[in-house]
């Protein structure tokens, strides 16, 4: 305390007669020094910040096992040919019955029901109603048992999912395991009733073992609406029970009423398909793992069914990637750099082993991609979704067999493989004492055994958004001194309390933002048919005219107002900066990939807005050459723009007022499914967006 | 000049009404934003649920404190449990408290003008008497009570603690209550809201030494060398000029310190105190009398039993903390609070407004249950003293941290108890963090103060060798 008062008197000393220099804290005079030259190392930061993002496949670690209770594959499978029998007369039952009949009702449904309750489970029908995700604005700052029941609901459409549970004899009724498996009652399919068989099979097996201690619930979704819906329709009953009778409980012949049965937490949950051939030699097992706003469950149970599926089974395994990526010529360029640059590293120092061959960087740069981009957008890419929300690891595990859905020979070994592979997992799972927690929750992956941890990923992004602060410092200091001078009286103005104006002009334009994310409710409350083009209009109408009774109502606020109302435009950009980096930050919190895009748009066009009138005024290169930049970032950044423009680069190029439209529906996607996304497009891309070309018309 | 000074009131008057309507609107939504759930808003202190609760007890014949539920004034009890039952067909439930609520907080507003406008009046003297204000037109004086009301009314965390349906905007109402007494120096009334504020909060209690700096000392004021420099300055000047009586009564080196006045206080503080103790007994007189609300109210407080997170940084240490260093541990804490109240008294005496501003600060950052409601009370006082914290550095910064807080508060802990990916660590460090701006803020709030001051000595005595 005392010496830092004896500081600031010091410092007060030198300020007022230039007494001899006193060397301020080494931290004060490092902070002065990065503020003072903030350009240069604004312009290195975010270059290392990108740079930082290229490289993160690099530093892409081996996945392991962290749970030590997990075990996996140390357990001989008890799976047997009798098993394998079974799972195959319920296909083959399936398939009888599709001959037989046309799809209506709940025979299918009634059948699978059968065979679970021979095997000694308790079997119950679950009805639900397929429209689910309704946008409400204020559901995004609730709790996830902000679901409302629809009240008035018609026989009209409605699914009906199957659950069989079997009581584990060792367990106590706590804790589950849950197996899904989504199949259309209707329409059928051969593929999907694979998926019955393997689990079928398992369920057998696991019928008559002796070691479970937790409940296994196998639950048949109707993916008739959807494979989403019906699963988490599901888990919201199994959660969260109504006891209001519903009127669908008496739609149809099925009587549902008071047979809904609960076996307690769930630990896990694994979502299985069968999906399409194969292309390759093998097996293929596709893992998807990404649920709602970025979350992925606990990085163990990825783990723990890729060495599965890896050591044990022989399956080839692999996660989602960009295929566009695999073959674009930049990235291989960069691969090659950093496969030569590994190279020259290992000559100098054996131990820095860290470059990789140019394939790999490019395999695992698609996948990170593909990563970032699901988790960015924010929407499940499967039913295992519905699992986080309750908090549930889950994922979904795709199977594409190689042979043909009809090939009798193979399906037996098929059904081996995928059943051993389901086993082995939910043996891992049942030795659990506890629920996940000793590995990762926040990671991206780079391929199914290789994971970037949030200790890393973070560095990129921390660079990226580190020269926000400092131009802001560096922006502040000089557009005081701007305002010092400026007014007259120097007793006058508020020394220290200058950014109040632009204060004040950020936060009518996150309001703005605010009101602007909030619009597209009410226009959906807009009673007759509308199309997503016609409302893309209503909202840009009403949101531009919103903005001009903002800058009307709010003098100062508008980029067009006189010299004399309008605030510096230095402390406005480093008011403008600080809201962006808070908004970032916050994001990166929220939803890490998100705010990586995000940064990657709104820190270049936040750092280079500056007013155009000087710049043309002067008519240097370097200050047009800026100006021209700020456009052009300003143009890109815009939200609908970029939208056209990576809709473009994917190859589906739309121009004119269909644009708005598939811009609409994009939106729509986005807030159905709760995606926090669509809150920061709104209330930090946008207002910060407006405050940019705010700067850029600023008249100085 | 005289046409905006009409025109401020009207503005003030519509920015007021604008925020209680803004209030009203809030409230009318039913439970969307669930507030009263926050860790950020409730308290186990200060939670209306804890409070219905409680009353429902006391009406089924047991204790209200019974099952470690409520923890607060039985008073309270009496007043607002009954509203808590009383629903209106079709209004959300708990609408007359946050009615109630509302009134607290325009009564607050309307008392903290009340302060700012006798501080305002104590700073033009002053200025006058310095001779920096000759002219009266050279310097601005900010309307510093409006500004302080207005302050309160549109601050996010009052209107966040008072939707919220926590009950710390009557235990604001009662700190700001006992200021206004002091400032007004209507001493019964001092000690009214004094004794009911350690009664609600029990922190309050350090108000004791700024209160009785007031009454007998007077309001803020630039240090009294000052006052004895300019005069001595004056008189060399010429034994002729003008000088105003009230200075010539002050010609000691010491300004006479009203025994008489602090004598009343504590008097009334008595009296008040045993009105108080003498109610709580009687609406307990069945379920343990006195002796059980302090141990269940104060106990609770000092003893932190309760370590659900919150905003402090008392629950996570306390829940790693080995149970044979708990009572060590619970002193130290304690302590810090005690420990600043004297040097900062020293320091600030002349100040005494300023001084209550500074220990509600620290008492809001080492509470043992803090919540939003306590950095409101505090940041609204710091708004009177707005002419002299003109140059206070780091404004921008501080703004943004704040900002930054309690946007990032309720995103981890949703990460963390929502979600399940983050855990405990998240919120605390978050807790760290704000605790760590408001350590800043009131730091650099203080070290403004005194460089206003040393600006105030150095001016006077400028002016004084431009005059001779």
């Amino acid at each position: 305390m005392a010496s830092e008062k004896r500081d600031k008197e010091e410092e007060e000393v030198k300020t007022d007669d230039g007494s001899p220099k006193i060397k301020p804290r080494p931290i004060v005079q490092l902070g002065i020094f990065l503020v003072a030259h903030s350009p240069v190392f604004s312009v290195v930061f975010s270059a290392a910040g990108v740079l930082a993002l290229l490289i993160l496949p690099l530093l892409a670690k081996n996945t392991y096992i962290s749970e030590n209770a997990l075990m996996p594959g140390s357990a001989r499978s008890m799976l047997s040919n009798r098993d394998v029998s079974d799972g195959s007369k319920l296909v083959k039952d399936i398939k009888n019955y599709w001959l037989n009949h046309e799809g209506q009702g709940v025979e299918v449904q009634k059948l699978i029901g059968k065979y679970m309750s021979d095997m000694g489970a308790e079997v119950y029908y679950q009805k639900f109603h397929p429209e689910g995700n309704q946008f409400h604005p204020l559901h995004f700052f609730s709790g996830p048992d902000s679901y409302t029941l629809l009240d008035n609901v018609s026989c009209a459409s409605y699914g009906v999912n199957v659950a069989g549970i079997i009581r584990a004899p060792r367990g106590d009724g706590k804790e589950s395991i849950v197996l899904v498996t989504p199949y259309d009652f209707i329409n059928g399919g051969d593929y999907e009733a694979l998926s019955l068989g393997i689990t079928s099979t398992l369920f057998s097996l696991l019928a008559r073992v002796t070691w479970l201690s937790k409940d296994i619930i196998w639950l048949v979704t109707d993916s008739r609406y959807g494979d989403y819906r019906p699963v988490a329709a599901w888990l919201t009953e199994y959660h969260s029970p109504s006891f209001k009778v519903s009127d669908l409980l008496k739609c149809g012949e099925l009587n549902t009423a008071d047979t809904f049965r609960r076996a307690g937490t769930v630990a896990a949950a694994l979502v299985l398909k069968v999906d399409g051939r194969s292309e390759r030699f093998e097996d293929t097992l596709s893992i998807y793992a990404e649920a709602s706003n970025g979350q992925m469950p606990n990085l163990d149970l990825i783990n723990v069914v890729n060495y599965l599926a890896v050591h044990r089974q022989g399956f080839y395994v692999k996660v989602e990637k960009v295929v566009s990526l695999l073959s674009s010529s930049w990235l291989k360029i960069i691969g090659e750099i950093f496969e030569a640059v590994g190279k020259l590293a290992r000559t100098l120092n054996p131990d820095w082993n860290f470059g990789i061959p140019a394939a790999d960087y490019l395999e695992g740069s698609a996948t990170l991609a593909s990563s970032l981009y699901s988790q960015a957008l924010g929407i499940p890419t499967g039913p295992h979704g519905a699992f986080r929300d309750y908090q549930v690891d889950a994922i979904t595990l795709k199977i594409s067999p190689r042979f043909p859905p009809d090939s009798k020979t193979r399906q037996h070994d098929f059904f081996l493989r995928g059943a051993r592979l389901l086993e082995g997992t939910i043996r891992s799972v049942n030795n659990l004492l506890e629920k996940f927690h000793q590995s990762f929750f926040l990671y991206l992956l780079t391929s199914p055994s290789k994971f970037i941890s949030v200790g890393v990923y973070m560095i990129a992004f921390a660079l990226l958004v580190a020269p926000l602060p400092m131009v802001a410092a560096s922006l502040y200091i000089e557009g005081c001194k701007a305002l010092t001078k400026s007014t007259d009286n120097p007793t006058e103005n508020l020394k220290s309390w200058k950014w109040l104006d632009a204060a004040k002009q950020v936060f009518a334009l996150h309001l703005l933002g605010f009101i602007v994310t909030l619009l597209p409710y009410f226009i959906c409350q807009v009673p007759g048919q509308h199309s997503p083009r016609n409302r893309s209009i209503m909202w840009g109408t009403t949101s531009s005219s919103l903005l001009l009774i903002t800058f009307a109502i709010i003098p100062g606020c508008s980029p067009f107002s006189s010299r004399h109302h309008g605030t510096n435009w230095a402390v406005l950009k480093s008011v403008t900066i600080s809201a962006a980096f808070i908004g970032l930050c916050l994001m990166s919190i929220i939803n890490f990939a998100t705010a990586e895009i995000g940064a990657l748009l709104l820190v270049p066009t936040c750092l280079m807005a500056q007013p155009i009138k000087p710049a043309l005024r002067s008519r240097r290169i370097k200050s047009l050459l800026g100006a021209f930049c700020s456009m052009v970032l300003l143009t890109i950044g815009f939200p609908v723009m970029f939208f056209a423009i990576s809709k473009g680069l994917f190859g589906e190029a739309v121009v004119g007022l269909s644009l708005g439209g598939e811009f609409w529906t994009w939106l729509e996607s986005l807030w159905a499914w709760k995606s926090a996304t669509y809150l920061y497009i709104g209330m930090v891309h946008l207002p910060c967006w407006l405050l940019c070309l705010c700067i850029l018309f600023h008249p100085s | 000049m005289a046409e905006e000074q009409n025109k401020k009131p009207c503005r003030f008057w519509i920015w007021a009404s604008a925020s209680v309507v803004f209030r009203l609107i809030l409230i009318s939504f039913p439970g969307n934003l669930n507030l009263s759930s926050r860790p950020e808003v409730s308290t186990p202190l200060t939670s209306i649920r804890r409070l219905a609760e409680g009353y429902w007890l006391k009406q089924a014949s047991m204790s209200p404190y019974a099952g470690s539920m409520y923890h607060g004034s039985p008073l309270l009890l009496s007043v607002l449990g009954p509203l808590t039952v009383q629903r209106i067909k079709g209004q959300p439930s708990h609408l007359l408290c946050s009615l109630v609520f509302v009134i607290a907080d325009i009564l607050s507003a309307m008392l903290l003008r009340g302060i700012g406008q006798k501080l305002q009046m104590a700073y033009g003297l002053n200025a006058r008497l310095l001779g920096f204000l000759k002219s009266s037109r050279d310097k601005v004086i900010l309307p510093c009570g409006d500004i302080a009301a207005l302050v309160y009314l549109w601050n996010p965390f009052t209107i966040v603690s008072c939707v919220g349906l926590s009950t710390s905007p009557i235990e604001t109402l009662a700190v700001i209550l006992a200021l206004f007494g002091a400032v007004t120096r209507r001493v019964p009334l001092a000690a009214f809201g004094f004794v009911m504020a350690t009664h609600l909060s029990l922190y309050p209690a350090t108000l004791a030494i700024p209160m009785i700096i007031l009454l007998g000392y007077g309001l803020d004021a630039p240090p009294i060398k000052l006052f004895l420099q300019t005069r001595s300055v004056e008189n060399e000047k010429s034994s002729t000029s003008t000088v105003t009586k009230q200075a010539k009564s002050k010609q000691t080196t010491h300004l006479p310190f009203l025994w008489k006045t602090v004598m009343h206080f504590l008097f009334w503080v008595l009296l008040w105190s045993l009105y108080v103790l003498v109610l709580c007994a009687l609406s307990l007189n069945k379920y343990g009398g006195v002796e059980e609300m302090f141990k269940r109210t104060y106990g609770f407080i000092l003893s932190i039993e309760d370590l659900s997170p919150n905003i402090g940084v008392f629950w996570y240490f306390f829940a790693e903390v080995f149970d044979f260093f708990r009572n060590f541990f619970l002193i130290v804490f304690h302590v810090n609070v005690l420990f600043m109240l004297l040097p900062l008294a020293i320091r600030l005496k002349h100040r005494p407004c300023f001084l209550a501003f500074v220990y509600l600060a620290i008492s809001s950052i080492l509470k043992s249950y803090p919540s939003v409601g306590d950095s409101a009370l505090y940041l609204s006082l710091c708004a009177l003293f707005v002419n002299e914290l003109v140059d206070m550095k780091f404004s921008f910064f501080l703004f943004c941290g704040y900002l930054g807080i309690s946007l990032l508060s309720p995103v981890m802990h949703n990460l963390w108890i929502w979600r399940g990916t983050g855990n405990a660590n998240f919120y605390f460090g978050n807790a760290i963090g704000y605790a760590c701006f408001q350590i800043v803020f009131v730091v650099e709030s203080v070290s403004a103060m005194l460089n206003h001051d040393r600006a105030l000595r150095r001016s006077s005595s400028n002016h004084g060798e431009v005059n001779s």
